[in-house]
């Protein structure tokens, strides 16, 4: 036991922690000084209403502590995250419980200064300067041992991934690779330093640290600090408005690069295509990478698959928009026509039908969308039969806002006249603009799976079951969008036998055929395509079915069974 | 020398070949999967650009095919090769040994109904060139009832992306205008429009072919694509399409829409090939050696291409192939 209050090597760590703490403080006034003035109102506000103060509090908790999400994906990395962070953490907090159970140093009086400066590294180098009792250092022991063991899965996970269910990882930088080391011999040197008391391990350890803390701002470990206050502004219902300010600032911040969106975005069966993934275009922007940011954006489907199995919930695709959206629009579109677009339909129709620019071109679900309400003995009216205007969703995944209004209020008008109280839709990418972005009061919005699976569960629409087995593509912008998985699920259990996909609901893979990239070209399309058919055929179903035009129309290209849309599944087996 | 030659295929390519190796003296075998030989110019009424009819060309060809071994029928089940020889294993259980293989197995009509846009086998007054054809051989056609307007769209399943097909499918724009002439002979008040991208009138004779349409039958040729394709109230086709030498989004209501359907590998053949050590080029027909000096020639010795299995081809491009195959052959089994 080395009885002394102060030792120079502490001083490294005290330098980098004092430099973290202030970067850390400024960059969070920068965040909220950036976000819009009612979405700054917005976030106070929640963070004292019960309901997202609780969310706040389970998230920060589960998520920021316990790696819960991590977990559910991958056990193994779960594991992995957990035992370095939450074993870190927990030495931190023992080592502060510690500083409060130390009784005064024997024979020395401390005073002033004296008195407070060991309480800012005390509990870092705890064993240096003081003795712990029996049971505190075995606690401590536990914890860095665990910390350890979690290192070692991190080493093997980059020697070769494969042996930890992931197929690839991130390729980082000079900065990124060099903290990553310091984080991985702090606790070894720790480990050392306190067994042996080696002056030298000692420096080292308060050396890495400060590496660590020099360097986490300008890498992927600043998603450390940025999580929770991310996490605070998730819950306030706020919206990426910038790419690169306030509220996606905060997410830029926030993603560890922990590469799990590689494996899951559809792109990535072509390996060339793997930078183009979520965690790649975040990595661009935090570098201030504006350009292939605007490549990367523009490349993305849009499908969202990125979304829902991040362990940090980074909107990226919300932030590919905002990115898209940044650029400044050059062609001046004329949309006079829309002054001249008449309503075709009469007024006592209860249900209107829009089939959208997708369903003209793939009249089969058009005529089995006419049978299916004749059978069921609805008053129906088509909106857009002869024509009509497009939803508007195609221009605002390019980002031009102004051009899609014109559209939507064509369409708000047309809807409106008709007096209908309900509208069925056919294509969910007309579905996804319609729900979000129209201001249709009093009307209800259906995509025809769950009008089907109504009119099937009320009695009026009669259909046989047949022999035929089926699997269920989710589309994207039905299923990961508005979590429509079980209607049609249980529209095609009334007429025949369901089988599962290889991977479905909010893991299934977008078609290929996708609106929302402007870049890929056909060939690395068919490749996303077949991949996905394949993992749709996994159990060997007669067809595959699915409930958007454009997933029908790309999936027809390369699948060995037959593809049919659920209304023409319907339609065929109605009584 | 009387060596075995086998030869895939009795369309037009595979006719020839046999008929000029068989002269060369060698003895070409035909395996033909169908009940007859002629393959799809059989099906054809008549040819471009002088209307002349494909009965008597097929006529010629089997007139000369008389006492060449020919299996009907029958299908090439197995094929492996032993040194110098390949031994094949027909359907009929038959062997055949022989010293080169000519793959002569021609091309495939694009599945007009993969162009569900189109409206064929949705709408009843949808048809393919082939059917249209067909029509002209026989005179019966239950769609063609005397419409009034009639429209022709080309590049069904060519020059087109969506479908994976990027190559231009080479016939089917003669093929449109001599079928819009046709037609307008049958109905001579009748309307007729033909809706392209590029006219594509690479042989002789053709460009006058083109004229003579226009002046002599009056079909207007619109250049632009069809996009989609709707029925009316009265069972009428709607379509729409862009006239892009006026820039306008135009729609019109006709009786009548030919579908001009391109040409796709044959894909029966497959399998074969795969054993053959044949492969595909990126349009997917098998890959020849060059297009050149090796265009009968492919990556695996002893076994040649001929005709419409490399790509799509006009039945004179098909003739020249067969002959030159069985000129490569003949110095193949004398080298």
């Amino acid at each position: 036991m080395n009885s002394q209050i102060f030792h120079p090597f502490v001083l490294p760590f005290v330098l980098g922690m004092a430099f973290v703490l202030t970067y850390c403080v400024v960059g969070l006034l920068r965040v909220i000084g950036q976000l819009p003035k009612d979405d700054r109102k917005k976030f106070w506000r929640s963070l004292v209403t019960p309901k997202t103060a609780w969310a706040n509090v389970r998230d920060l908790v589960g998520d920021c502590l316990f790696h819960v999400k991590i977990w559910k994906r991958n056990p193994v990395l779960g594991y992995m995250h957990t035992a370095i962070a939450f074993g870190w953490f927990m030495i931190i907090v023992i080592g502060h419980v510690m500083l409060f159970t130390l009784k005064p140093l024997e024979g020395i009086e401390l005073q002033g200064v004296e008195r407070t400066l060991p309480n800012f590294y005390y509990p870092i180098f705890f064993k240096y300067f003081a003795e712990e009792t029996l049971i505190f250092a075995i606690l401590m022991d536990f914890f860095l041992l665990m910390i350890i063991s979690g290192i070692l899965i991190a080493v093997v996970k980059k020697i070769h991934s494969k042996i930890v269910g992931v197929k690839r990882i991130m390729h980082f930088g000079f900065a990124d690779n060099l903290i990553r080391f310091a984080l991985w011999t702090i606790f070894p040197f720790r480990l050392i330093a306190e067994k042996t008391n080696i002056m030298a391990f000692w420096w080292l350890y308060s050396i890495d640290l400060m590496v660590f803390m020099f360097m986490l701002p300008f890498t992927r470990y600043m998603h450390i600090p940025t999580e929770a206050l991310f996490i605070l502004l998730r819950h306030a219902g706020l919206k990426p408005r910038e790419p690169r300010k306030g509220y996606a600032l905060a997410q830029i911040y926030s993603c560890p690069s922990c590469g799990l969106c590689i494996d899951a975005c559809p792109m990535s069966v072509n390996d060339k295509n793997s930078g183009n993934t979520s965690a790649y275009f975040m990595k661009r922007l935090r570098n201030g990478d504006r350009e292939e940011a605007q490549r990367i954006a523009e490349t993305c489907m849009q499908c969202g698959k990125c979304v829902a199995v991040c362990p940090v919930s980074i909107e990226s695709c919300d932030i590919k928009m905002s990115q898209r959206e940044a650029v400044p629009y050059t062609i001046n579109s004329d949309h006079s026509y829309l002054g001249n677009v008449e309503p075709e339909t009469k007024g006592n129709a209860k249900v209107l039908y829009f089939a959208g620019c997708m369903t003209q071109l793939t009249p089969k679900i058009m005529r089995a969308m006419k049978q299916i309400m004749e059978a069921a003995g609805e008053k129906y009216a088509f909106l857009d039969k002869d024509g009509g205007v497009c939803c508007g969703r195609p221009m605002l995944l390019s980002g031009k806002t102004a051009e899609a209004q014109a559209m939507m209020a064509k369409n708000t008008e047309l809807i409106k006249q008709s007096g209908a109280k309900r509208l069925v839709l056919s294509c969910p990418i007309c579905y996804k603009v319609f729900k979000e972005e129209y201001q249709l009061e009093g009307i209800e919005i259906l995509h025809h799976t769950q009008y089907i699976d109504e009119l099937i569960k009320r009695g009026k629409l009669k259909v046989d079951k047949n022999d035929v087995n089926y699997v269920y593509h989710d589309p994207c912008e039905l299923g990961r969008a508005f979590g429509v998985y079980d209607e049609p699920r249980e529209v095609i259990e009334n007429i025949g036998h369901l089988r599962k996909a290889k991977s479905e609901k909010e893991l299934s893979t977008c078609c290929g055929g996708s609106l929302g990239s402007f870049i890929l070209t056909q060939q690395e399309r068919d490749e996303i395509t077949t991949n996905s058919v394949n993992d749709l055929i996994f159990n060997n179903p007669d067809e595959i079915v699915t409930a958007c035009p454009l997933c029908l129309k790309t999936f027809a290209r390369k699948s060995p069974v037959a593809v049919k849309d659920i209304a023409e599944v319907v339609a065929n087996q109605l009584k | 020398m009387k060596e075995n030659i086998l030869i895939i295929g009795g369309g037009a390519a595979g006719m020839e070949a046999a008929t000029q190796l068989h002269k060369m003296g060698l003895n070409p075998i035909i395996v033909e999967k169908s009940e007859a030989l002629g393959g799809h110019i059989a099906q054809w009424d008549r040819l471009f650009p002088a209307f002349h009819p494909a009965k008597d060309v097929v006529e010629k060809m089997l007139d000369q095919v008389k006492g060449i071994d020919v299996r009907l029928n029958t299908e090439v089940v197995d094929i492996h090769r032993d040194n110098n020889s390949f031994h094949a294993i027909l359907s009929n259980n038959e062997t055949i040994d022989a010293k080169a293989v000519i793959l002569a197995t021609g091309f495939d009509i694009f599945k007009a109904e993969r162009k569900q846009e189109y409206g064929y086998g949705i709408y009843n007054n949808v048809m393919t060139s082939v059917e249209l054809e067909k029509y002209f051989r026989t005179g019966k056609d239950e769609r063609i009832n005397h419409p009034k307007k009639i429209g022709f769209v080309h590049c069904v399943g060519a020059r087109d992306v969506k479908v994976c097909n990027t190559y231009c499918s080479k016939v089917c724009c003669t093929t449109a205008l001599k079928q819009a002439c046709e037609i307008k002979e049958v109905f001579p008040d009748a309307e007729v429009y033909t809706f392209y991208m590029d006219l594509r009138m690479f042989g002789p004779g053709y460009e006058d072919l083109y004229l003579k349409t226009q002046k002599d039958f009056d079909v207007k040729c619109v250049r632009g694509r069809v996009c989609e394709v709707s029925e009316d109230m009265d069972g009428k086709l709607v379509i729409k399409a862009e006239d892009t030498l006026f820039g306008k989004p135009l729609k019109m209501t006709l009786d009548l829409l030919v579908l001009m359907c391109s040409m796709e590998k044959n894909k029966s053949i497959d399998a074969i090939q795969q054993k053959l050590g044949v492969g595909n080029n990126s349009d997917g027909f098998m890959q020849n050696k060059d297009m050149y000096l090796g265009m009968n020639d492919t990556a695996q010795d002893g076994v040649f291409v001929a005709g419409a299995c490399t790509a799509p081809k006009s039945l004179p491009d098909t003739i020249g192939e067969a002959r030159s195959v069985a000129t490569q052959v003949y110095n193949y089994l004398k080298r």
